[in-house]
Order: C-alpha cells, then structure tokens, then sequence
C-alpha cells in the first residue's frame, strides 16, 4: 500500500523541531516536502503491510505537536482480490 | 530528501532527489509521486495536483468522482478503478467539503467493498439455517407477504439509502400501498434536530453551513466529539490555528475525548445539563442586557410549551414572559442542575453577549439522543437567535448528521411515517393532494394517519399478533436494527425467541454483509454497496451529492432500488391496484427515447437506462414546495455536490451557501436583511423557545448508581457491519470496551482488562474495562460504544423516547457493575 497523508502542528507547541525530527524518524514515513518549518506536512507511507499505514498515522497522532493528521490518497495495491473477513486469518505483519 | 516538480505528458507530479525520472519511472513510481504530489498540494506546498490522477494510461488506473460511503460529512473522494475493481482512493481536492483531505477511515473506504462474507445470493430460512433460492423466488416471497396483509407491511429504512433508493420506497409505501407504515434509522440519530428547526424556523434543516467554519471566532461543541466522528470538519479548523488564526474552541460533554483535547474550555456537565446551560445563558443575556433587541424586534417571536395540549409549536409568549419564565436559572442555579461552575456559564454568556464575535455551534448524537431533544435543539437556536448570532458567515446554530445522506433521503425525501417529499406531511390535506398530482394517482390514496414511528414499529413488530402487534412483516434495507435499536430485548430479540408468540412475524433484510439484523431474519437479500451502483446523498450542510456505478456488484448481490421496483412490478402484475397510477401505467413507468417502456424491474435492463436520474428528476418537482430546490441531474453530475436552495440565475444554477440571509438565499425578499419564510407563525419571525429543565428519564439510584452512555469509536463506523471486515481497523480497536473513571475502578479493584458485568433494568453484559482509555468518563458514569455485534451495548439503553420527534435517548440509562472472575 501507498498513502500520503497530511500532518498539521500545533503552531503553540513549544518545541516544533523535535516533533518534525520524531515525525521524520518513524520508519516507513518519508518526509520529503521543503526543508524548514512548516505547520501542514505532507507525508508519504509505503509499505507492503497494511497494518503499518494504520500504526503510524496513530503513532504520528500521538506526537506532542501534532495537532491532527488527514488522509489524501491510498492506493491499495491489493493482489488477493478479496480481504479476509476476520482478523485472525491474515498474516502478522514484521514491519510494526 | 528533498521533493522536485516533475511534468508527465503536460501535468505536474512530483518526485524526489534520490529517484530518476526517466522513461523507467515505473509504475510504482508513479503512484508514490502522485500520493506526494496529491498531500503536497493538499498542504499549500504545489498546485493542484490531481490532474495526475486521471492519466489512465500511466497508472492503469481510472478515476471518478464520488462521495465517502461513511458519515454524514459528505466529503468527496476520488475512486480508482483497475480491472473491475477499486484499488485507490484519494481525497478530492476540488472537493469544497474536505479540499483533498479524508479521515482514516478514509484509508479502508474502498476495502469495504471485498470482505469476504458479503452476501451473494438471497437466502430464505429453513428452519435453523439458510438456503439459496432464485431472486424470482425471493421477490415472489415478498409480494406474497405484502398481498397477504398489505396494512401489517413495513419498511424500515435508512440515511443510508440513496435519495432515489429512498425516494422509490416512498412512493411505493405511500402512494402505491396507501401504507404510511415507513420510517428510518435516522429516527434514531437526528430525529430530533428535525423537529428543532421545525419548532423553530417552521422549516428543516441547517441555515448555515461548513463555510461557518472557516468564519467563526468561537466554536461550541455541544455534547459532540467531531474529532472522531466528523474528523475532516475539525481538521479543518485545526488547520486555521496552524495557519496562526485565533478560534476559541469549548467542548461541553460529559466525558472528556478527542475533542476536549484541543479545546481551550471543557465544560463537564451531567446528563441533561445542556438543559440548564442553554436557560442560563438566555439568562444572562437578558439580566446583562447584551440580547440583541434590533434581531429579536425585527425576525423573532417568543414561544413555551403548551402543557395543556402538547404539540409541536407550543403556544405563543411575550419576552416578559419568557425573561420571567428564565429568572430562576442563575449562574448558580445552574451550575447546581448541570454539574458547569457558574462562571463558565457566565463565560459563555459573554461570549454569546458580544455582537463583534462570530460564534457556531455545532452539536450530533448529544443533543440529538436525548428524551429532551426537541427542547435542547430548539433552546440552541434560540441562544442565537436571542444575541443575533445568525444569518451572517461564522454565526450559525449547525446540527450535524452521522449517516451520508440522513438529510438528503430522510429529511429531503421524507422517508419518516408522518412526511412526504419535500418537507410536505400527510396529515395535511393539500401536501397529500400534491404528492397524489405529482404522482399522478387517484385522490385520496395516500393515508392521512402518520404511520408507526421507528420504536412503535419494531414493539408492534415484537408483540404477538393476538396481543395487538400489528406489524407482521417488516423490510429492511441498507441498515441494521438489531443492533442499533434501544433495549433489544424488548425492540428486536424477541423475534429469535420460539416462545414470543410470533411465529408468524417475517424478518426481511437487504444487506451487504451478514449482521446482527440478518441474524433472525427469515429472507436475506444481497445488497449491491456504493460505487457497485448509481446513487445520490445529500449531507448535513443541504449539499446534493452524485456518483456512478464503477464495479459491478459481486455475485447475485442487485441494487436495493431494483429490489424495490421488482417487488412494485410484481405486485403490479398481480393485479395490485395500488401499483398503478390513475391512469393504469406501473409507478415506475420508464420510458425510453422511443417511448417505449423500459423493463427495469428486470435485472438484465436495469442499467439500459439512468433510473436514479428518472427517479431524482421526478422527485426534484416536490422541492420547490419548501424552497428547498434541487438543479437538474446533470448539474450534479459536474459538480462536487450543490447546497440547496440551488436556483437558475442567468442560466447558470446556483446553490445558497446561508439560508435566510438577504444577498445569500434568494427566496429572502430585497430589503429583508433577514427573513424566516416558512414561518411557523406566518410573519416571517423564528420562534425562541423557553423549556424547562427536566431530569433525564433515568437516574442513578441506589440499586443502579452508575449513569451508562453510549457512542462511536474513531475507528469504526456506526455497527462495524462494514469496518469490521477491515482487518486493519479491526486489530485497531478489535472489541468494545467499558470506559470507566480510576476512582470508581479502584472502588471495585478493577484493572485494565478486567471483566465486568454491566446490569440495567432491561438486560446485561460481560465486558472488559477501560481505565483512563482514549475517552474519560466522570465519576459515576460509564462509556460502551456500539460497533461490536458481539457485546451489544442496545441490550442495557432505553426506549423512552422524546415526545416529539419520538427519537430515543441512548446517552443515560442507569446501570450498575459487577467484577467478573478471571
């Protein structure tokens, strides 16, 4: 799966540098927009688990500064056809 | 690493430093760029990026518009269709509700078209299980039911239904079977925002608009938690403050959530507490003398309960009378009633007592399921109303609705027992007399008596026939009662009970999925599910949104429209005279070019012609009658939904972003500044109400001390019937769970994860507890959601109901709690 997600900071959080540096060094999260600081991130998640697109936007939710994360584009590169319909059925994933 | 700007054939994509950007950007390549360049220029960084998106022949991937299956926000996705099949979704950035941006769930919108258990055949009961039988066999099945006691039919509907979908059933129940027995889901969820607008403007639905957002200085939440449950319309206020702007956020709940968090104020009240803040604002406002005389004297009227003879519009008052009906309910006084200090209800006050803000209010399920919620959505109004903070962009009273087209088929359509199209109701002789013209039927078919409300409908559905049940048959569609219906061991579960006596009740369902709902019934209908069809929604800000079927549906599953015209067709052809018009042609006569009938009871030909479009466009006539105009089809088609009132001006449609509003609405007359014109009271005034405060209708007490409210999880959507087959959102929040407060957990020796058992007077339930989770209840209440079938939280809430809009309140009931051994 690919998805881009936005990340908006909270411009009163005292320490914005960190945050983008905690943002930037979860794995899988690329950061490729402008050098600097900027208060809305763009984000680019790529990776073959599902799983990963959904932890990370929580770990990125829970980073002091950031004040919300939005979705734009998921593209699901799904090669099954079909997603199993309980949990216990799919693979454990050894990205997260 | 840094980002460049890279353009294929003519239009702008992205790429970056440590990648080529030759003829082998393969397609992997490709889509990341696209993913970057679609956030990027989300975030102000590039323009418009999207474009990119619909080159087909780079990607393989074809692009078309439509809006999210989800909430009732209405934000626009991008849909990508490869081989048959959706294998991306982005946000729409000509999308004016959401600018490109979309929730989590957006993540999986497009995975809940293929779980695997989606139903694909229709299934009829044999005894303990299931056999697949024909869709001949399964519509034969249900005419049989309808013709063997066409009175005792149901339809239980949805703010899931598509407008035409629902339009259909309405015309089929009302006009074809003189049967007013029709009612939704959304009975359950803003019933009670209906009757508020009505009470208060004489007309339904908001004036307002999200534009308010981006206006406001001050925003109150209501009982409401948009974080998670309206997530793009909150980030998109969360964005302004990034951007350096000052809006002052207040959260008034009863627990602390996502919400409260980025929030300057959080006001706790008690259950019922919105009751007494509302008085005490009023209050003030008066006492201080910072009402606004000039609104109220031009564009108001005062108005209190008529207790002598209940009835929605109350009965008229002075302002003495309503400044002496609000002397008791001082900062003190209510803070004793609401549980809020005093000075926060002075706070507000002041806030609401200065004419230079601009102050929205937005409220949900909070206002909404509430045994008082007519009241408390009216008294919101009237705050208001009362300090002049209406009718200008950032100054709105905004309800928000939870399903994608709650407003558009519920409230627009009127698939409610008592309404028809257009805001009109039966019990009106002349309304029924349109609805007859338009419908061209004979006078006198459509019934005069509102039909069974939601809660009345399933009680009768569940008491034995010889016991006064009168409801034998009931067809559901796009919905799932079982689990959603207050104290199911009453509304729903009787029904799998061999001993209830009702052996001869009959369960019909169309879904998507097998559910709680699907799980007594006796006919289980496969459901064709967002873009595997036509179908238009309109959201909580009257915006009118299209899309077109992109993916065939899997295995026999077929349209709920075509199931509603089959079943119409096949009466049709047994003589039924209700199915025929006044002059003998079928109520959903199609014809071609040629003027020759097209067959679209026929599954093969139900896609030979636009049905949804012949269905809107027939539909789009009642609209005028509230000034609640819809534009023609095709304009839908163009746009990324339209806000009515949508009027031709100089060939050109034009939607109405403020209603009410001189130089906004064009019904309101030149020189108005402000006019309410469907006004209750026939002078172009909205009415400020006075309500009392009123306990809820359960309290804690000795036996039952806790106060149980009820809600959804970010993660999943309404019953999870849909989200739960995510396995992603699934491991994410895998089951409910009881959110209790540390005191009271050490008060029962409780841990994070011990079971509890949760008792009320009308069931009980196992279930783990939650210690300072995501939400913080107060001491003394506790929070269950709703979205896991396998812990059903319906089993505990009440069915007392408001006494107007008949909405349910599943915020307070009283439990008590157990420690389960491990």
């Amino acid at each position: 799966m690919i998805a881009s997600l936005v990340v908006t900071l909270d411009r009163c959080h005292s320490d914005l540098h960190r945050t983008m540096d905690e943002i930037a060094s979860l794995p899988g999260v690329e950061v490729p927009g402008p050098e600097g600081l900027q208060y809305r991130i763009p984000i680019l998640i790529d990776s073959s688990c599902p799983d990963v697109l959904e932890e990370r936007t929580r770990q990125l939710q829970q980073i002091p500064g950031v004040a919300f994360v939005d979705v734009v584009f998921v593209h699901f590169e799904d090669e099954s056809g079909e997603i199993p319909g309980a949990p216990s059925e799919r693979p454990t994933c050894h990205e997260l | 690493m840094k980002f460049r700007e890279l353009r294929l054939k003519g239009q702008l994509a992205m790429s970056f430093d440590s990648e080529p950007m030759d003829a082998a950007f393969d397609r992997r390549q490709f889509i990341r760029a696209s993913a970057m360049a679609a956030a990027a220029a989300v975030a102000g960084i590039t323009g418009p990026a999207l474009p990119i998106l619909g080159d087909e022949s780079l990607t393989g991937v074809n692009w078309e518009k439509a809006p999210c299956r989800f909430c009732g926000t209405g934000c626009h996705v991008q849909v990508g269709v490869q081989g048959g099949k959706v294998v991306a979704v982005a946000g729409d950035r000509n999308a004016e509700v959401n600018k490109g941006l979309l929730c989590v769930k957006g993540y999986h919108v497009g995975a809940a078209l293929y779980g695997k258990d989606r139903l694909r055949k229709p299934l009829l009961r044999d005894g303990n299980s299931y056999r697949e039988i024909s869709w001949e066999t399964a519509i034969s099945t249900i005419a049989d039911r309808i013709q063997a006691a066409p009175d005792r039919f149901a339809f239980y509907g949805s703010g899931q239904w598509t407008i035409p979908e629902g339009y259909a059933v309405q015309k089929f129940m009302k006009g074809g079977l003189s049967n007013n027995h029709i009612d939704p889901n959304a009975r359950l969820c803003m019933a009670s925002a209906v009757t508020g607008f009505l009470a208060t403007y004489g007309v339904d639905e908001p004036a307002g608009c999200y534009d308010d957002l981006d206006a406001c200085d001050v925003l109150i939440m209501w009982g409401n938690n948009p974080a998670e449950m309206h997530p793009v319309l909150f980030s998109r206020v969360i964005d302004r403050r990034s951007r350096g702007e000052n809006v002052l956020l207040i959260d008034i709940g009863t627990r602390r959530t996502r919400t409260t968090e980025a929030c300057q104020h959080y006001l706790e009240m008690k259950g019922h507490g919105d009751l007494a803040i509302a008085n005490g604002i009023a209050h003030l406002l008066i006492k201080n003398g910072t009402w606004s005389r000039k609104f109220v004297d031009q564009f108001c009227s005062f108005k209190a309960p008529d207790d002598a003879n209940p009835n929605l519009h109350g009965k008229a008052i002075t302002f003495e009378d309503y400044k002496a009906l609000l002397e008791p309910y001082t900062p003190e006084h209510v803070e004793a009633l609401s549980g809020v200090s005093a000075d926060k209800i002075r706070m507000l006050a002041d806030l609401f007592g200065n004419p230079s803000l601009k102050i929205t209010s937005l409220w949900c399920m909070g206002m909404n399921q509430h045994t008082r919620g007519t009241a408390i959505n009216s008294m919101v109004h009237g705050i208001h109303l009362l300090s002049g903070h209406f009718g200008s962009p950032g100054n709105a009273p905004t309800s928000l609705t939870g399903q994608p087209s709650a407003c558009g088929t519920v409230r627009e359509v009127g698939t409610l027992s008592h309404a028809l199209p257009g805001g009109m109701v039966v019990t009106d002789a002349q309304n029924r007399a349109k609805a007859e013209e338009l419908w061209r039927l004979p006078p006198g078919r459509i019934q005069e008596t509102p039909g069974h409300h939601t809660v009345k409908m399933w009680e009768s559905f569940c008491t034995p026939t010889d016991k006064g049940g009168d409801i034998s048959t009931i067809w559901v569609q796009v919905t799932n009662p079982g689990q959603t219906l207050p104290n199911l061991n009453k509304l729903f579960n009787p029904k799998g009970d061999n001993k209830a006596g009702l052996e001869d009740k009959f369960l019909i369902v169309s879904d998507v999925y097998p559910t709680a709902t699907t799980r007594l019934a006796d006919l289980i209908l496969p459901s064709a599910m967002w873009v595997e069809k036509n179908g238009m929604v309109g959201n909580s800000e009257r915006r009118t949104q299209q899309w077109f079927r992109m993916v065939d549906p899997p295995g026999e599953a077929r349209d709920d429209c075509w199931q509603t015209i089959a079943v119409a067709r096949e009466l049709f052809n047994r003589g039924v005279e209700g199915m025929k018009d006044r002059d003998g042609q079928f109520l959903f006569d199609i014809k071609n070019g040629d003027g020759a009938p097209v067959p679209i009871w026929e599954w093969e030909h139900y896609y030979d012609t636009n049905v949804d479009e012949h269905l809107f466009e027939e539909y789009r006539q009642f609209t005028r009658f509230k000034h609640k105009d819809l534009a023609p089809y095709g304009e839908y088609v163009k746009a990324r939904g339209l806000r009515w009132p949508v009027v031709e001006s100089d060939g050109q449609w034009q939607e109405t972003r403020f209603r009410f509003a001189e130089g906004f609405d064009p019904y309101v007359a030149e020189g108005k500044e402000i006019q309410f014109y469907h006004s209750s009271t026939h002078d172009d005034r909205a009415q400020i109400w006075f309500h009392p405060w009123i306990a809820p209708a359960e309290l804690p007490d000795n036996d039952y001390p806790f106060m149980l409210s009820t809600g959804r999880v970010l993660e999943h959507w309404h019953t999870g019937s849909m989200t739960r087959r995510i396995p992603e959102l699934s491991r994410a929040m895998p089951g409910a769970y009881a959110e209790m407060h540390p005191d009271d957990a050490a008060v029962y020796r409780l841990r994070n994860a011990d079971r509890i058992r949760v008792e009320s007077r009308r069931g009980s339930l196992i279930i783990p507890v939650w210690i300072d989770g995501r939400g913080k209840p107060p001491k003394g209440t506790l929070f269950i959601p709703f979205f896991d079938e396998t812990l059903l939280v319906n089993d505990l809430t009440l069915d007392a109901v408001d006494p107007f809009s008949k909405q349910p309140d599943y915020k307070k009931a009283a439990v008590r709690i157990s420690k389960v051994p491990s």
